[in-house]
């Protein structure tokens, strides 16, 4: 039930002489309209009602159209401070004047004053930004705002500050409930990225379009050497390179061109400029980078173990293959057929796997362009999802290997990110030959290395290594138990988002990570049109190429 | 088609103080005998070209001498039927529009083909073109002169098909050498439809791709190519792939030695040691370094400056580096030289902007501004010492 108005404050009396028209949405008892002062300035405008500091409840009049999500502001004018809470609707009912079953009634109308009839709005409280001499902050709001203070939709103004916490790496818009605030960006913090960072989403809600947003961004700060990361991202469906279906992909962004560097092994893709055809070098390989690709028995296991002491060199995979390789493992006591399969698997991913050479590598290119903080797109279109796997984890090997290295060296370079995808298959905690993605998860940070989880299902990662992720980013779960995970693993507490969550619609998200105060609801970029957006952007402000001089005529 | 693969000469690098009795430098003069060798070798061969892929000489501006020495031998390969194509290096380009390409005085000489003019230039030499891409004066230039050649190259067929650059691919990033104008090359750069990729800037025999070399220098500038593969490269294109011979010139004369560990050991004893070392390995008119770790301090300085001198007398420079057991190790560094300067303060700027101490507003201006001051610092240090008598 609706607290009624304390009529015996001053500020909600008639000024004497002057008649004003009751605002639209507030409540008459019978002729009489009780009504109070209307703040001109903020318009629509409604007044808090109760209730306490976890929780305030405003309610506004039955056809007026509230969302989930949007973030309301209110005035507190009782300090000297100019104090504004912000606070974000989290549930609407509902509500009226009237006790009892009322409105229940088969048939007949207007025998209720619609006056009485509303709707209560909860809102949870964000903060406060404080205004006074000192200039414009932030802060947590430890109190509650006056009773009927004024309670208007936040406007760009209210959302100044958070221009001033945001990152640079800009991802989309700042969005309050169905409406863009265009003038805010959302932007992620570079200084956030080896904290890993988890991208949340069911099939459709734009993982690949957030992901090429921010790629471009990255791109972006690649291109004017500003950039504080290198952005690894292995793609296995060859949708980032040029697009697919109509989108367009990270080649397209002509303007940063220069802040990514591409390999692939589609030689289409080859043809491209920017594109290098992708190489993997066999003395690159370890028996554990094997072991990921199939399901060993424990004898097969241990062979794989025991290959790194038999055969020392960097030519192992050579040396096996031949019949004194096979002979020294079976002289270790290993069956005859244990060491044959183990062989023909290793010919199989010699043969399936092109891009393995005797010659060239990739790896040291790939490394040094992330230390010099590029994106780097390993496209792998026509590979399966084993050869990922298998790529994946060696390119992560020698990426933490070198990290680790730079790190002792005290000579590290940019930090580097590391993109999964279908994150749960790796991360998903216990025994295993892929706790090399965990030891990242867990470790990287003191490196400078951290992971990008891409994933359906939050619920299937291991909630330990979730809760070393420091941003995420929801783009709509259905699923309950993957909130449920999320809401127990996040920094910032996103108990009350449930439902707007469940109700994100494609492109909307919620963000919650460092730096940023509370979870910023966003409308993510649409890839082409930022992409248009960046492509327009005139050239950056450097060094004039020789102070603009010409070369002479021969 | 044969075709010999050279380049990173540096013709006028000295070093090392040692003068033969008319007063020259010897190790600048090894030089010229390594290059006339390398010139005799290719006579030898006698393919149908060679291409020198950049930095025929050390200086932007070399002296007379090296002027003479890569004339004679200039002549002799065009006398002996064999065309020449050469691109400009990041050490024998000038580093602007106003200056004058050393090269330009070879220009229009029969069967010489130098591409300098810091843009893609192709070059023709029977059934084979050599598309070849200079020293260019800003990294992101290449892109756009590999854009050119591309186009250019669709709209040709048939014939080999041979890209000749200078600058280090990723892959090798790590090995730079942090000089003036070291230019990065994509490895996209690479493309596998080239019949033969020759390289230049790396100083050792290098293979980055299928179809990709770094030749290599023939001789070594630094301690850190002392393992490295020199020489030449002779390629066959005819063959399928193309087959490439690493050709050696010179006998291994730069010997970086494993360090002497010299805890708890006195001066005789450490003396002993430098001599057996230098005895076993045989150090005469070789570049030898050798480091002499945890050593105390006392021992060093009453070690015998007679064997110490025999011993330099005998190599043509001998390096005895001592790490004192009283101070942490120092980083093994190669000495700063005053055309890395530029290189060196970019990287400073770089890592205290990424720590905070220079805005990102600006950065650009303050590495515009420090890299100008330094530019025109070295260019007046440069003409003072070329204007001194020589």
């Amino acid at each position: 039930m609706a607290e009624m108005a304390d009529l015996s404050d001053e500020r909600w009396k008639e000024t004497p002489g002057q008649e004003s028209a009751p605002p639209e949405g507030l409540a008459r008892i019978g002729q009489k309209p009780q009504t109070i002062a209307r703040d001109e300035s903020s318009n629509p405008y409604f007044r808090i009602i109760s209730k306490d500091v976890r929780e305030y409840h405003f309610i506004v009049p039955s056809e007026e159209v509230v969302e989930l999500g949007e973030i309301f502001s209110i005035r507190d004018g009782r300090r000297e401070a100019e104090i504004t809470f912000l606070a974000r609707i989290t549930d609407i009912l509902h509500d009226s004047n009237y006790d009892g079953n009322w409105d229940t009634v088969i048939r007949g109308d207007g025998f209720y004053d619609s006056d009485q009839i509303f709707c209560r709005v909860v809102a949870e409280p964000l903060g406060c930004v404080v205004r006074d001499e000192g200039g414009e902050r932030f802060r947590k709001a430890r109190t509650i705002p006056a009773k009927f203070s004024p309670v208007t939709r936040a406007d760009k103004e209210e959302f100044r500050f958070l221009g001033e916490v945001m990152g640079d790496i800009e991802v989309g818009r700042l969005r309050n409930g169905s409406r863009d605030v265009e003038e805010i960006p959302v932007a992620l913090h570079s200084d956030a990225m080896d904290h890993h960072m988890g991208v949340f989403a069911t099939t459709g809600m734009g993982k690949s379009n957030f992901m090429k947003v921010f790629a471009a961004s990255c791109m972006k700060k690649a291109s004017s050497k500003e950039s504080k990361f290198g952005l690894l991202i292995v793609d296995p469906h060859g949708e980032y390179i040029f697009g697919s279906k109509g989108t367009k992909g990270l080649l397209h962004l002509d303007r940063y061109r220069d802040g990514i560097v591409c390999y692939s092994t589609d030689k289409r893709h080859q043809k491209d400029l920017a594109v290098s055809e992708l190489t993997i070098n066999k003395s690159e390989i370890r028996p554990q980078d094997i072991e990921i690709l199939y399901d060993w028995t424990s004898a097969q296991s241990q062979a794989l173990e025991t290959i790194s002491r038999v055969f020392s060199g960097e030519h192992w995979l050579d040396e096996i293959l031949t019949p004194e390789g096979t002979a020294k493992m079976i002289a270790e006591n290993y069956q005859k057929d244990t060491i044959g399969k183990i062989n023909r698997t290793l010919k199989n991913i010699l043969d399936s796997n092109q891009y393995i050479s005797d010659i060239t590598s990739s790896i040291p290119g790939i490394i040094s362009n992330l230390l010099d903080g590029k994106v780097v797109l390993v496209d792998i279109p026509t590979l399966g999802e084993r050869s990922e796997l298998f790529l994946l984890s060696l390119l992560s090997r020698h990426i933490l290997y070198r990290y680790k290295w730079e790190s002792y060296e005290r000579s590290r370079g940019k930090r580097c990110l590391i993109t999964v995808e279908e994150a749960q298959r790796v991360l998903g905690g216990g025994e295993g030959s892929l706790a090399r993605f965990e030891s990242i998860a867990r470790e990287g940070r003191k490196f400078g290395v951290g992971l990008c989880a891409i994933t359906q299902q939050p619920k299937l990662i291991d909630k330990q290594l979730l809760s070393q992720f420091n941003t995420f980013v929801i783009l709509g779960l259905a699923d309950r138990n993957d909130r449920t995970r999320l809401e127990e693993s996040a920094k910032q507490d996103l108990s009350t988002l449930d439902v707007e969550i469940q109700t994100l619609e494609k492109g909307e998200a919620i963000i919650s990570t460092l730096k940023i105060p509370f979870p910023v609801p966003a409308s993510i970029h649409l890839y082409e049109t930022y992409l248009e957006r960046l492509n327009r952007e005139g050239p950056s402000e450097g060094r004039g190429r020789m102070g603009g001089f010409n070369p002479p005529p021969d | 088609m044969k075709i010999v693969h050279m380049a990173d000469s540096h013709l006028g690098f000295s070093a090392y103080g040692r003068v033969d009795r008319w007063g020259r430098n010897l190790r600048e003069e090894m030089i010229y005998r390594g290059f006339k060798e390398t010139v005799d070798k290719i006579i030898d061969l006698s393919p149908d070209a060679v291409v020198h892929a950049g930095d025929v000489f050390h200086h932007v501006r070399p002296r007379i001498r090296p002027l003479y020495v890569f004339q004679q031998n200039l002549v002799r390969l065009v006398e002996a039927g064999i065309q020449v194509v050469i691109i400009s290096g990041n050490h024998d380009a000038p580093k602007s529009y106003a200056s004058l390409s050393p090269f330009s005085l070879f220009e229009g000489m029969e069967g010489v083909h130098i591409a300098h003019h810091y843009r893609y230039e192709p070059f023709e030499v029977g059934d084979c073109t050599f598309n070849c891409i200079p020293f260019c004066l800003a990294p992101e230039d290449y892109l756009e002169e590999f854009r050119k050649m591309q186009e250019r190259r669709a709209e040709i067929s048939g014939g080999k098909d041979i890209l000749v650059m200078h600058g280090l691919v990723e892959a090798l990033w790590d090995r730079r050498l942090r000089t003036v104008g070291e230019h990065q090359l994509k490895e996209s750069f690479l493309k596998s439809d080239f019949s033969y990729i020759a390289l230049g800037h790396y100083h050792g025999q290098a293979r980055v791709a299928k179809n990709g070399w770094y030749s290599g220098s023939v001789e070594y500038f630094r301690f850190n190519e002392a393992k490295d593969e020199k020489g030449f490269l002779f390629v066959d294109l005819d063959t399928d792939p193309c087959s490439v011979k690493q050709i050696r010139i010179q006998d291994e004369y730069m010997i970086d030695l494993d360090p002497i560990d010299c805890g708890g050991l006195s001066s005789r004893e450490v003396e002993e040691g430098i001599s057996a070392v230098c005895q076993r390995r045989g150090i005469k008119e070789k570049i030898v370094r050798l480091r002499l770790t945890d050593l105390s301090r006392e021992a060093y300085r009453s070690l015998s400056r007679r064997i110490v001198g025999e011993l330099r007398a005998e190599a043509l420079h001998l390096e005895i580096i001592p790490e004192f057991s009283d101070e942490p190790a120092l980083r093994e560094t190669e000495p700063v030289r005053a055309e890395d300067l530029p290189q060196e303060f970019e990287t400073f700027v770089e890592g205290e902007a990424a720590g905070g101490s220079i805005p990102p507003a600006i950065r650009e201006e303050v590495l515009g501004y420090g890299t100008d001051l330094l530019a025109r610092i070295s260019a007046r240090r440069r003409t003072e010492r070329f204007d001194a008598p020589q």
